[in-house]
C-alpha cells in the first residue's frame, strides 16, 4: 500500500472517494488525486509504451513540465495526467502511439 | 482582448510577492497560475525555511503559500486571480496567448512579470526513462500532496538542498532511502541538512554516480560507480543496490520559454542553472515590456524568488506611473536584502553569475 | 571530511562546548551549525538574547552560556534541525539529549529506542524522559533522551524498536558496458545516445540540427527533459562551451495544445 496513513506534518483528506477505469478495470481513488498519482497509488507505474520502441513510460515530472505521462482519458489521447484531477467516472487508457486526428 | 497594466505569469513566491508588490504600487494585475492553487512549489516544502524574518524563515513552505495568497485576497479589485491557466506564447506586440481550461484567451498587458520558475533537470545513464526513475520535484508532490509515496526504496542521486529535502521526506513519509549519492567530491548542500539525514542512518556517497538502471517494465535496482578526482569512473567499483525508486535531483533549469518568444537576450551562465535572459538592476530584461523574477533569474532558494518578486513588481510598477508611496525605501531594502543573502560562502557562485547578465548600477 | 559525509567533525564540535563549569549548572542549548548559510532566526526568537545577534545573516550562530537556561523555544524553530538541547546534570552518570525529531509517530514517554550517532550508527539504549510535540507552533518536536554522560555529545538521533522496512528482492543486472550507444537520451521521441553520438560526429554541432534531423527534442517535453543532456554531449565531444552551442528557435505554444482550441481562440478585435 503506498497511501500515507501517518505523517509527522501533513494530513490527507480521505473522505471522498473517486472511481474510475484504468484499461477496463475499476480503481479507486480520493478526491484531490491527479489521474497519476490515484494510478500510482493502486500500484500502476507504466502509463503508456513508446510509440516507435515499445519501451514503457511513466510520469518523470509530476508537474506538466515534461510530457512522459501521456494517457487516453475520456478517449482524448496526448492528455499529460500528472496534472489532470481526478474526477469521477473517467476512462483512463494507456496510449501507445501518438494519438488520431478525429 | 483583456488589457491590464501588469500581467505575471506564474503564482509562485515570485509571482505572488510581485503581485502584492504591483498591487500596492497601485497598478491593476492580473496573476496567472498554471495549477489549479496558487503556491507553485511551495505547497510541497514541508521543511521549515531558512533566510530571516523578512523571507519568513522558520515558517513551513506549505503555510508561506498561504499567507502570501491570503494578502492577495486583501485587495480583490487590483488583483485578479487566474488559476488552471497556462501562459502558451509571449508575442512582439505584448500580447500573451492563455489557455484557460479549454478556451485561449488574449491578454495585453503593459509590463510582464514572467515567473515561471524553473523545470528540473535529468540525468543520462542506460535505461534512464524507466518508469520508477522521477523527478525529485515529482517525487515531493507525490508525497506531501498527494500523500502516495514513490515506493519502498529510493536511490537519491544527487546531494543539493534539494536532494537531501526530499530523502528527509520520504524517510517522513515511511519510505526507506538506500543512499544519496553525487558525483562531486563534496555535498553540495546545507550541511545541516545533510547532517539530519545521515544520523537517521542513511549513507551519503560523494564522489559516486548512477551508471544504469535495470528492471523489466520499471526500476527494479542501479549500479553505482566511484569516481576518481577527475569524475571518472573507478573500475571495479561498481555495486548493485536494489531499489525500486531512483529519484534524479540534479538540479533545475530556469523555464525561460516565453522569454525566448518575446526576444529576450539569452546568455548560458552555467552558475545560475542554465539560459537566463540579461538584465538590469530592475529586473527589467532587454525588451522594455518583460521583467523577470525568481529562478528565471538564476537558480536560487525560495527566500530570494520571494524578494525578487516584490522588487519586479514594485519597479515594473513605477516604469509606467504608478510608484509605490515608499518606493525608494522600499527597493533599498529588497536590494539589500538580496546582498545579505548571497553575501556568504554560498551564494559566491550567484553573485559570480548575475555579474555576468547584470548591467547598469 | 564535514564537506564529503555530512558528519560533522570532531574539532568542530568540541570548539563550541561551553566550560566544565557551565556544564555542571544546568541544561544548556547546543548549536552544530557550522556552515555559513543565509539563516538568523535563532537570534531573534531566544528570549534571553543568548544567541548573540549577527552582523551578517551568514555568520555562525554564537551562544552566550552565561544567560542561555536550555529553554528549547530555539530548538524548536531551526530550519536545519541542527539545535540540541544538552543537560549533563540528569543523574550521576546519566545526561539528557533534547532531539528535533520530525517522524510520525513521536515516542512516548518511558519507551525505550535506539539512541544514534551523528553517522546514524546505532550506538546505546536511550529512555525518552519528555516529548514536547509542539503542535500549536506547527514547529519541530522535541524529544528528550536519557543517555550515558559519556555518550552525551555524541547521541544526536534515534529511532523506535521495530521491524525493518522490507527488503526489495536482489534482481540480476544486465551485462552492457556503461552508457552503450542504446541508452535513450530523448525519451518522447526515442532518440538513443549513438544517434546523437553519430550525427556530431558527422560534423552536426548544434541542438536546433540535431533536432531536426532525429527529432530529438521534438516531442511532448519540447526539449525540456534532452535539450541539456544533448547539449553536454555536444560539448564533450567537440569541446564547444553551452553558450556557442546553437538551440535554435523557441516557438508557442508552450504545451500540447489541441487545433479545436486555436480555432476557437479570441478574434482580434483591433
Amino acid at each position: 500500500m503506498l497511501r500515507i496513513e501517518e505523517h509527522p506534518i501533513l494530513t490527507f483528506d480521505k473522505s471522498k472517494t473517486v472511481t474510475f477505469t484504468f484499461d477496463g478495470k475499476e480503481i479507486e481513488g480520493y478526491e484531490g488525486d491527479t489521474i497519476a498519482s490515484a494510478l500510482h497509488a493502486a500500484g500502476v507505474k507504466v502509463m503508456g509504451h513508446h510509440y516507435d520502441s515499445g519501451r514503457p513510460r511513466g510520469f518523470y515530472c509530476a508537474i506538466g513540465n515534461c510530457g512522459a505521462c501521456l494517457m487516453v482519458v475520456n478517449g482524448e489521447p496526448n492528455i499529460r495526467v500528472c496534472v489532470e484531477p481526478l474526477v469521477e467516472g473517467l476512462v483512463v487508457e494507456t496510449q501507445s502511439n501518438k494519438g488520431d486526428l478525429v | 482582448m483583456k488589457e491590464v497594466d501588469i500581467a505575471i505569469i506564474g503564482g509562485g513566491p515570485a509571482g505572488l510577492m510581485a503581485a502584492e508588490a504591483a498591487a500596492s504600487s497601485g497598478a491593476n494585475v492580473v496573476l496567472l497560475e498554471r495549477d489549479g492553487h496558487l503556491g507553485g512549489q511551495l505547497v510541497k516544502q514541508t521543511h521549515k525555511f531558512f533566510g530571516s524574518e523578512k523571507q519568513y524563515a522558520s515558517t513551513r513552505g506549505i503555510y508561506i503559500a498561504n499567507i502570501l495568497e491570503d494578502k492577495l485576497k486583501e485587495m480583490p479589485d487590483k488583483v485578479e486571480i487566474w488559476k488552471g491557466a497556462t501562459a502558451i506564447g509571449l508575442y512582439e506586440d505584448d500580447v500573451l496567448a492563455v489557455e484557460v481550461g479549454k478556451e485561449i484567451k488574449k491578454l495585453k498587458a503593459k509590463r510582464f512579470i514572467v515567473a515561471t520558475g524553473a523545470s528540473e533537470k535529468s540525468l543520462v545513464f542506460v535505461n534512464n526513462e524507466l518508469p520508477g526513475i522521477y523527478g525529485a520535484g515529482a517525487v515531493q508532490t507525490l508525497m506531501n500532496v498527494n500523500g502516495v509515496r514513490p515506493g519502498q526504496r529510493v536511490l537519491m542521486v544527487g546531494a543539493g538542498n534539494i536532494g537531501l529535502i526530499v530523502s528527509y521526506q520520504l524517510l517522513q513519509a515511511g519510505v526507506e532511502v538506500a543512499a544519496i549519492i553525487d558525483a562531486a567530491p563534496t555535498i553540495g548542500g546545507y550541511l545541516v541538512h545533510a547532517s539530519k539525514i545521515r544520523r537517521a542512518g542513511v549513507p551519503i556517497l560523494t564522489s559516486h554516480t548512477v551508471t544504469r538502471a535495470y528492471g523489466k517494465e520499471s526500476v527494479e535496482g542501479a549500479t553505482l560507480v566511484a569516481l576518481d578526482e577527475q569524475w571518472q569512473p573507478l573500475p571495479g567499483t561498481e555495486k548493485e543496490v536494489a531499489v525500486d525508486v531512483i529519484c534524479i535531483s540534479v538540479g533545475l533549469s530556469p523555464l525561460a520559454e516565453l522569454l525566448w518568444h518575446a526576444g529576450c537576450e539569452m546568455h548560458y551562465i552555467p552558475q545560475l542553472g542554465g539560459h537566463v535572459p540579461i538584465r538590469d538592476k530592475n529586473l527589467k530584461t532587454n525588451v522594455d515590456a518583460v521583467y523577470i523574477a525568481g529562478d528565471i533569474t538564476g537558480i536560487e532558494e525560495a527566500s530570494s524568488a520571494m524578494v525578487e518578486g516584490r522588487l519586479a513588481g514594485l519597479t515594473a510598477s513605477a516604469s509606467i506611473g504608478f510608484k509605490h508611496d515608499d518606493y525608494e525605501a522600499e527597493v533599498l531594502d529588497c536590494n539589500e536584502q538580496l546582498r545579505s543573502l548571497r553575501a556568504g560562502p554560498v551564494g559566491e557562485h550567484i553573485n559570480q553569475g548575475m555579474a555576468l547578465v547584470t548591467s547598469g548600477e | 571530511m564535514y564537506l564529503r559525509t555530512g558528519v560533522a567533525d570532531k574539532e568542530l564540535v568540541v570548539n563550541t562546548i561551553p566550560s566544565d563549569e557551565r556544564r555542571q549548572k544546568g541544561p544548556y542549548v547546543f548549536i552544530e551549525c557550522y556552515q555559513e548559510i543565509p539563516c538568523d532566526p535563532c537570534t531573534k526568537i531566544c528570549p534571553f538574547g543568548s544567541i548573540l545577534p549577527m552582523d551578517d545573516i551568514n555568520d555562525l550562530p554564537r551562544t552566550d552560556y552565561d544567560t542561555c537556561t536550555g529553554c528549547t523555544i530555539c530548538a524548536a524553530i531551526c530550519p536545519g534541525l541542527a539545535i540540541f538541547i544538552i543537560d549533563e546534570t540528569y543523574s550521576e552518570t546519566e545526561g539528557t539529549v533534547g532531539i528535533p525529531y520530525e517522524f510520525s509517530p513521536l515516542p512516548a514517554k518511558g519507551d525505550v529506542v535506539e539512541a544514534m550517532n551523528r553517522a546514524g550508527e546505532v550506538i546505546c539504549d536511550a529512555t525518552v524522559l519528555r516529548v514536547n510535540p509542539n503542535k500549536k507552533r506547527q514547529s519541530t518536536p522535541l524529544v528528550t533522551l536519557v543517555v550515558p554522560k559519556e555518550l552525551i555529545m555524541e547521541v544526536r538521533f534515534f529511532r523506535l524498536k521495530k521491524n525493518a522496512a522490507d527488503a526489495l528482492p536482489e534482481v540480476d543486472p544486465y551485462d552492457e558496458e556503461n552508457l552503450p550507444d542504446s541508452t535513450v537520451i530523448c525519451r518522447c521521441e526515442n532518440v538513443t545516445l549513438g544517434e546523437v553520438r553519430a550525427l556530431i560526429d558527422e560534423g552536426y554541432d548544434n541542438v536546433d540540427e540535431i533536432k531536426r534531423i532525429s527529432r530529438a527534442g521534438m516531442g511532448p517535453c519540447q526539449g525540456r527533459t534532452c535539450r541539456p543532456l544533448i547539449m553536454g554531449e555536444i560539448r564533450r565531444k567537440t569541446g564547444k562551451e553551452f553558450d556557442e552551442i546553437e538551440l535554435g528557435a523557441f516557438r508557442p505554444p508552450t504545451k500540447p495544445i489541441q487545433f479545436e482550441q486555436l480555432m476557437g481562440g479570441e478574434e482580434d478585435d483591433n
